[in-house]
């Protein structure tokens, strides 16, 4: 491999280290992707270091020199497709069977795919929170209505991320709406059991990537990452339920009482 | 266990397959990942029937669901986070949060407390049990020569 090689294969190991963590996955699973390709590649003592905001890359070229990069990272949407195929890229390098400029092509078309997946957001939604409104305890009812507003959250979550608002806001509204929805159509309803109905549209708000993210960071020994997730994950699970106290209080104050 | 078996599979299928499609996994792991969440919750399900306490349940669940999340994605060849997430997300505490904070809306903190240290316990349990079942299978079950997914 030449020099300007070597050089060019900073791109495609940044590009990899970018991905993972706009897609939502976890720190060690970064630098270890990063580490292998590069290794894979041919390079010498490749090392990388990788925090939910940043990625920093270095080898030694063959005239001795060291080659380092660094990235700085925003988080996107979850993406856990778009992480497995990173992570069949890097496999196809170890294994011999993508050169460098195949891998290139193939990580670029990855961050250039803009699959319209956000029309099955809703339908995701609907599916999840209708199912854990039978796991706590609903009926019909409750599987009907707890599916609805969670989509109709799901939606507003939506059009409020295009408008470009806080995610730590976005959560606090779903979590709003998503108890005070059931809130007042258990006024008109009465036979309606708000608590599975409410925790089942909460559902879909909560952390559960985030919770394992931190769990699999901290195993692998990544305290730093582990905490960060955890407290990501404690974050959102607090901003979703306190949408829903400021709910429950408001509904009090409004209602008396009755139908909370 | 105040749920019957048909809500307690419905249910944590349907869940699992929904957060899933959520957080975009990929859909070749939809239903293997959805039938582990769904076995998870059965074992922690029928270990309520038994009369082991529900934090004990929840940590067994999570850790045979971790386990079989990891053999899935090195069968599959795919990312381990799929089915780890898929493993613990039925176990995830949604109603006792939700009823810690209608209880302290109600101006009822004692009962607030006491679900939310209820809800914190049941997510030390799931985080306990996918740790141990993850370091269980690293070390029990050796990574095959060319790697498989990571």
């Amino acid at each position: 491999m030449t020099l300007e090689d070597e050089r060019a294969c900073m791109a495609p190991l940044q590009l990899a280290g970018q991905l993972i963590v706009e897609s939502g996955g976890e720190i060690y699973r970064v630098e270890e992707t990063i580490t292998r390709m590069g290794r894979a590649l041919g390079l010498r003592d490749v090392d990388s270091f990788a925090v939910p905001s940043g990625v920093f890359i270095s080898y030694r070229l063959s005239d001795g020199t060291v080659e380092t990069a660094v990235r700085r990272l925003h988080p996107g949407a979850t993406d856990l497709e778009r992480i497995d195929r990173v992570n069949s890229v890097s496999r196809r390098i170890e294994e011999g069977t993508l050169t460098l400029a195949q891998a290139s092509a193939e990580l670029e078309a990855i961050r250039d795919d803009r699959r319209p997946v956000r029309r099955w957001q809703p339908l995701a939604a609907w599916i999840c929170a209708s199912g854990f409104s039978l796991l706590f305890g609903g009926g019909v009812a409750e599987f009907l209505l707890s599916g609805a507003v969670a989509a109709l959250v799901e939606l507003l979550c939506e059009g409020l991320n295009r408008a470009r608002a806080q995610s730590m806001f976005i959560t606090l509204i779903g979590g709003l709406v998503s108890a005070l929805v059931p809130m007042a159509a258990a006024l008109l309803w009465k036979d309606l059991n708000t608590a599975p109905t409410i925790a089942g549209a909460l559902m879909p708000l909560l952390p559960g990537l985030a919770m394992t993210n931190a769990v699999q960071d901290t195993v692998r020994g990544d305290m730093v990452a582990g905490l960060s997730h955890g407290m990501s994950a404690l974050l959102t699970a607090c901003l979703a339920a306190g949408g829903a106290l400021v709910a429950a209080a408001l509904f009090l104050r409004l209602t008396g009482g009755g139908a909370v | 266990m105040s749920i019957d078996l048909f809500h307690a599979l419905a249910g944590s299928l349907l869940g699992t397959l929904g957060f899933a499609m959520l957080v975009h996994a990929p859909r070749r792991s939809w239903l293997p990942g959805a039938l582990i969440g769904m076995a998870a919750f059965l074992i922690y399900w029928l270990l309520g029937l038994a009369g082991l306490p529900e934090a004990a349940a929840i940590f067994i669940g999570s850790l045979t669901g971790a386990m079989a999340a990891l053999f899935c994605a090195r069968w599959l060849r795919m990312i381990s986070t799929v089915f780890l997430m898929m493993s613990i997300v039925a176990f995830v505490p949604g109603l006792g949060l939700y009823q810690c904070m209608h209880y302290l809306g109600e101006g009822e903190t004692v009962q607030g407390a006491q679900a939310g240290i209820q809800a914190m316990i049941s997510i030390a349990m799931i985080v306990l049990g996918q740790s141990i079942g993850s370091y269980l299978f690293r070390t029990l079950v050796k990574p095959p020569h060319h790697r498989q997914g990571h």
